[in-house]
This record gives structure tokens, C-alpha cells and sequence, in this order.
């Protein structure tokens, strides 16, 4: 009786817990990957979360923060700069990826490198060339702090910092970087309409481009050669990099395509500063190796015209409210107490 | 209608008395396993002192860590006891954090001790973890993900480099590189026993002149995790 008594409790106690920590999954998206059980969201913790990735604290001389290099009015990309003073054995050689829809993402890095969202920050915190720091000494410096005694104390009921809660928070954070009301979204959800001209670049997009940029997220989140010339210098080989596969070298994660107007320079390499530097990569400069997509032997036939309709099309991609979130910035409020 | 509610109010009450004893009386229970390294049949001593090896080269170590996890009692090849939670770092550094308070209930009879040398591959992709499995702990790749199962490091004549180094980090969760090693111990008296891994054999099999460096994932390092899982006995 009693035993069954505690289980229902127990059950509307977790349901009750469940509501409260509720993923906002946007109208027709998949469910996300991330496990959010294993690290539930909280008001409390995001916001530590979103403290850390604008504290340079996080680097060895206190000058380098995660916004450094993933500034929001780029998306969270390094604007301007080919490549990011990269990391581990890429130094100087890939470019920042825009950070956003992170909970739909089956693995990180250009090369799939890292397993699981929580563990991404440990690659910049530890590199030399990056942050420089390592999460042992990042974790010594935020105890000596009474601001973070304060916000790992209403986050997490501990006021001691630990690795695994310092990682759980900057990655609740980073859950939260969600885009989905560009116009594109607004037209899916018959808010708003295409222009000819965009309608037409979308026809196109779904014929050529979706198979690997697809709907919703604009990613399969698979890897992919798509037919780059390989830097003879750096030759960076991608996906192979991580399993020492052959058949995986030169592929890299398919980048998102949301924002792509402010995510410039493009590649993993950042070569492209221009759309339509892209677009004539796809027509004209696709280089045939044995790992090559099937889907691009031919390269992809565009007049100039249909060109620039797509770009028409991939500038509906754009979130200005994403871009401009109050959520995401600089957290004054916090910064400013201390 | 009183009646009805008493009764399992009092019902509850014993269960919960029961059971906050068994907590209190359960402590004294657990069966405590030391976990050494020899060297030469003795402790083995880190840092300072230089060992012998090899026909006189020599060798000096300044870190061995490991991890073992999914502690499980066995009893005529069955299961008869998993241990929850399973994860201990061994650290030589720290020698209190090496022994396990294994807490079985009273009068478990067993016949064997079989653990993990690693991290299972589900734990290596569950996201930031606690208490020993902290990223702190320093048995976590920053540039790649994944647990560092096993980690020697030191120096040694043999070693053809500017510092004479080596660093064998080994580790790596998905195939072909799947590193964690399964380890089976029969043990003839299971109310005191100790584990005891013999770095002396470990060392003898190895290549220092042309292999002083693992750091990711590899065939070697699943050669090098075999050989290490070869080198625990019951004492
Ligand atoms: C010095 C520049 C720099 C700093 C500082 C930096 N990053 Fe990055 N970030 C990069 C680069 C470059 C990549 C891509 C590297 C690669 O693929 O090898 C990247 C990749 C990522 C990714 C993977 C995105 C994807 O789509 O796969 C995430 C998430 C991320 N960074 C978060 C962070 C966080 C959190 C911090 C702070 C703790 C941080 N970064 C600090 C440059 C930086
Ligand atoms: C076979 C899969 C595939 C197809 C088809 C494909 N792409 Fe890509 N796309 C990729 C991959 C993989 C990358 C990243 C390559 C790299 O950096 O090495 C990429 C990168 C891009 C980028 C740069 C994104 C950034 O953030 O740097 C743009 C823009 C882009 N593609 C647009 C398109 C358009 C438009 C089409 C159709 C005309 C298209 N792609 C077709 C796989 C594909």
C-alpha cells in the first residue's frame, strides 16, 4: 500500500521536475540528441554557464574567453579570421564553427573529435596555443573567487567548483545558443512568404544541397568530402584524423547553413569569404579524390542566375533575434556585482 | 479506517529503523581489498628511486594511475555480486585512494574477482562526470575525447630521446582500439585478500628503444592494455 503510495509521488515529483526543465524543441524539429537527463537544465545553471564562456578566467593569463572566438553577433563564430588560433595538433588551421543547435549535434569539431557537448570546453581550456590553461588550474582559480562560490552554490547547491560541474554548466549554456526564428522558419511555419526569387533558390537548395545541408538544421551531421583541394601544407584529413580510416580522409562535418550570412569566413579552413565563392566551388572548383561524395562527381550545374537565387535563399537563414539575444550576451548583471 | 492508516505508518517505521541499522552495521561489513604495486617483489617506490632492469639498464618511474571499474564477485563462474557505481582511480601518488571497501551483504561466499582495467565505452560518451571520473583527476584527453585507462610515466636509459622519457597513456573506446581490459582473479581466501600489480613484468615486456610514446589510441595501446591486464595476481 505504503510502497505504492511513495511511487506515485515519487512519479508526479519527477514529472513536475521534468516540466520545469522542458527543452523548448522548436514546431518540427527532431528531438534533440543531447541526453539531458544526465545534466538537467536550470536557470542557475545556464547562467554560471553563460558567466564562464565570457570569463577569460578560463585561460592561463585571464585574456582568452570562449566569446573570443564565438562572439554572438557572428553566430558564435570568429568573425573574420580564416582561422582561429586553432586547436591541439590543428594549431592555426581550422576555423571557428558557428555554435548553435549544439543539442542536435551527434559529435563536435570539424572532425567529430569530441563524443559528447560537456567535454568540449576541456580542448580550448587545455590548449597552449589557445586558452592555455588546463581545467585543474581553471578550477583552483574559480574557488578563489567568491562570485562563483555564489553562482556554483545557487547552481548546483555545491559552492565548490568541480571539473564535472564547471563543464555541465558552460555546456547548459551552450544548449540554450538555439536558432530557429529566421524568415525561413517563419515562411515553414506560414508566417510569412518567399519572394519569387528565394522560392526558386529554394527549389534548388532541396534538389542540390539538402541531401547533406538538411531541413530543419541544415546538417545531417554526418562527414563529407565535398570535393575541397586539400592544402598541401597543412593537409588536414578530417574525420580520418579521429579513426585512422582511409575512406575518411578529407571528410568533415557538414556545417550548419543557419546564419551563413554572418558566419563568414567559410570552410574548415576558411578559404571562402563570399556566397558565391561557395557557389562556385560547387559548380566549377569541385576537385575529384577517392572520397569524394558520390552526390558531387559532376559537380552541381547552376547557372549564375539560379546562383544567385540561392543565395537569396540562404539569406533567409538569418535569425536577427538569435543574433541580438539578450540571452546570450555579455552578462552584465552578473559581472558587474562583483 | 484509523486502523488501515496506522499499520502502515508502522510497517514503514520498522522497514526504515531495519534499514538505517543495516546502514550503520553495514559499514564494518565491507570487505577491504589493498591494491599494490611491486616492483622486484617490493612496494614499488615512485620518483626517487632508480631500478635495475634489463641486464642493469635502468629505470625510474614518476606516475602510475589506472582505473578500475565494474568490480564484480563471482561464485562457480556466476555473478553473485556487482558493485554500483564502479569506478576507483588507482593512484600511487595518493595511497589512500588505493583500496576498495567493497560493501557485500554478510556471509557472501565467492570464489573469484573480476574488474575492469578502464573505462566501459558507455561511460566514455555519457558527458562530464563526477568523483573520480572528474576530468580534473588528469585521465582525460582534452584534444580527443575519452577516460586515459592506464597511465605510466618515467624515465629511462632506453629511452633514445632529449629526456630519456616515457609516457604510456593508454586508452581509446571505440573499435578497433577498444581499450579497457576484462580481469578475472580466483581467490582461495576471500576474507583478506590484496591485489598486487607487478610493474616489473609489465616493464620487462616492453620496447623502450623504439616505443617510449603512446598518447592516443592505437594498436599498441591495446597490445600495451593486454600486457598490463596480465600483470595483476591475487597476494
Ligand atoms: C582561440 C579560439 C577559440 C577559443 C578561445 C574557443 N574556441 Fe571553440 N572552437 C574554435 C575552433 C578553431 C573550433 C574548431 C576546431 C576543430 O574543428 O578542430 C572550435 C570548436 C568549438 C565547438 C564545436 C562546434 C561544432 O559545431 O562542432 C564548440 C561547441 C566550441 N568550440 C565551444 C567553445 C567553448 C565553450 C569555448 C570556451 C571554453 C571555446 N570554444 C573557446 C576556436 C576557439
Ligand atoms: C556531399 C554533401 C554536400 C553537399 C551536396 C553540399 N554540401 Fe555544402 N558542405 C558540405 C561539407 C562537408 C562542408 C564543409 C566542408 C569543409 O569545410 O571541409 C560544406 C560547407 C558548405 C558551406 C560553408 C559553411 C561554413 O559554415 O563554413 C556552405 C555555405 C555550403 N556548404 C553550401 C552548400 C550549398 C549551397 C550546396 C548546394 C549547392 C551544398 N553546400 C551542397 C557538404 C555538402
Amino acid at each position: 500500500m505504503i510502497k505504492y503510495f511513495l511511487v506515485v509521488i515519487c512519479l508526479v515529483f519527477t514529472q513536475l521536475i521534468e516540466q520545469n526543465n522542458s527543452y523548448n524543441t522548436p514546431k518540427n524539429w527532431p528531438a534533440p540528441f543531447y541526453n539531458f537527463k544526465k545534466n538537467k537544465l536550470s536557470k542557475e545553471k545556464i547562467l554560471l554557464g553563460r558567466v564562464l564562456f565570457y570569463d577569460p578566467i578560463l585561460s592561463k593569463d585571464s585574456t582568452i574567453s570562449c566569446n573570443s572566438c564565438h562572439s554572438p553577433f557572428s553566430a558564435f563564430t570568429h568573425v573574420d579570421h580564416a582561422v582561429s588560433h586553432g586547436i591541439h595538433d590543428s594549431i592555426g588551421t581550422r576555423n571557428a564553427p558557428a555554435l548553435m543547435n549544439l543539442a542536435w549535434h551527434k559529435s563536435f569539431m570539424w572532425d567529430g573529435a569530441i563524443n559528447n557537448l560537456d567535454m568540449q570546453s576541456l580542448a580550448p581550456i587545455s590548449h597552449p596555443a589557445e586558452m592555455g590553461s588546463n581545467i585543474n588550474d581553471v578550477v583552483m582559480k574559480l574557488n578563489r573567487s567568491k562570485l562563483y562560490k555564489k553562482l556554483y552554490h545557487n547552481a548546483f547547491n555545491d559552492s565548490i567548483a568541480t571539473g564535472e560541474h564547471t563543464l555541465k554548466a558552460i555546456a547548459q549554456f551552450m544548449l540554450t545558443i538555439v536558432s530557429c526564428n529566421s524568415r525561413y522558419d517563419k515562411v515553414m511555419n506560414n508566417e510569412n512568404k518567399f519572394t519569387p526569387q528565394e522560392e526558386n533558390g529554394y527549389q534548388i537548395f532541396k534538389k542540390n544541397c539538402s541531401s547533406c545541408h538538411t531541413e530543419p538544421l541544415f546538417t545531417n551531421g554526418e562527414f563529407a568530402n565535398n570535393g575541397l583541394a586539400s592544402d598541401a601544407l597543412l593537409n588536414d584529413k578530417g574525420r580520418a584524423r579521429i579513426t585512422q580510416k582511409k575512406e575518411d580522409a578529407y571528410k568533415f562535418k557538414v556545417p550548419t547553413l543557419r546564419n551563413i550570412e554572418f558566419s563568414y569566413p567559410y570552410m574548415h579552413d576558411g578559404r571562402f569569404k563570399k556566397l558565391n565563392e561557395v557557389l562556385n566551388h560547387y559548380t566549377n572548383g569541385i576537385k575529384k579524390s577517392e572520397t569524394l561524395d558520390a552526390k558531387l562527381q559532376n559537380g552541381i550545374v547552376l547557372t549564375s542566375n539560379e546562383k544567385v537565387d540561392v543565395i537569396a535563399f540562404l539569406l533567409t537563414l538569418s535569425d536577427k533575434q538569435f543574433l541580438f539575444d539578450k540571452k546570450f550576451a555579455y552578462p552584465k548583471e552578473v559581472i558587474h556585482l562583483q | 479506517m484509523k486502523n488501515t492508516l496506522k499499520l502502515p505508518f508502522i510497517l514503514s517505521l520498522i522497514v526504515f529503523l531495519f534499514n538505517g541499522f543495516n546502514n550503520i552495521y553495514g559499514q564494518s561489513d565491507c570487505l577491504n581489498i589493498q591494491i599494490n604495486a611491486s616492483f622486484k617483489d617490493k612496494p614499488l617506490m615512485l620518483n626517487d628511486t632508480v631500478y635495475a632492469f634489463k641486464n642493469n639498464h635502468k629505470i625510474r618511474f614518476e606516475t602510475l594511475k589506472f582505473y578500475l571499474s565494474s568490480v564484480t564477485l563471482i561464485e562457480r563462474a556466476l555473478p553473485v555480486w556487482k558493485e554500483e557505481e564502479s569506478f576507483h582511480l588507482i593512484d600511487f601518488e595518493e595511497r589512500d585512494s588505493n583500496a576498495l571497501c567493497l560493501e557485500i551483504p554478510d556471509g557472501l561466499t565467492f570464489d573469484a574477482i573480476q574488474f575492469n582495467l578502464g573505462i566501459d565505452s558507455l561511460t566514455n560518451v555519457s558527458g562530464a562526470l563526477g568523483g573520480d571520473l572528474d576530468p580534473t583527476k588528469g585521465m582525460y584527453w582534452t584534444w580527443q575525447n575519452g577516460y586515459i585507462n592506464f597511465k605510466l610515466e618515467g624515465t629511462s636509459n632506453l629511452c633514445n630521446n632529449p629526456k630519456n622519457e616515457f609516457q604510456f597513456h593508454l586508452g581509446g573506446y571505440t573499435a578497433p582500439w577498444s581499450n579497457v581490459q576484462q580481469i578475472k582473479l580466483n581467490v582461495a581466501n576471500t576474507s583478506a585478500f590484496n591485489i598486487s600489480f607487478n610493474l616489473l613484468q609489465f616493464v620487462n615486456e616492453l620496447d623502450l628503444e623504439n616505443l617510449n610514446h603512446i598518447m592516443s589510441p592505437s594498436d599498441s595501446a591495446v597490445d600495451y592494455a593486454k600486457l598490463a591486464a596480465k600483470c595483476f595476481s591475487i597476494k
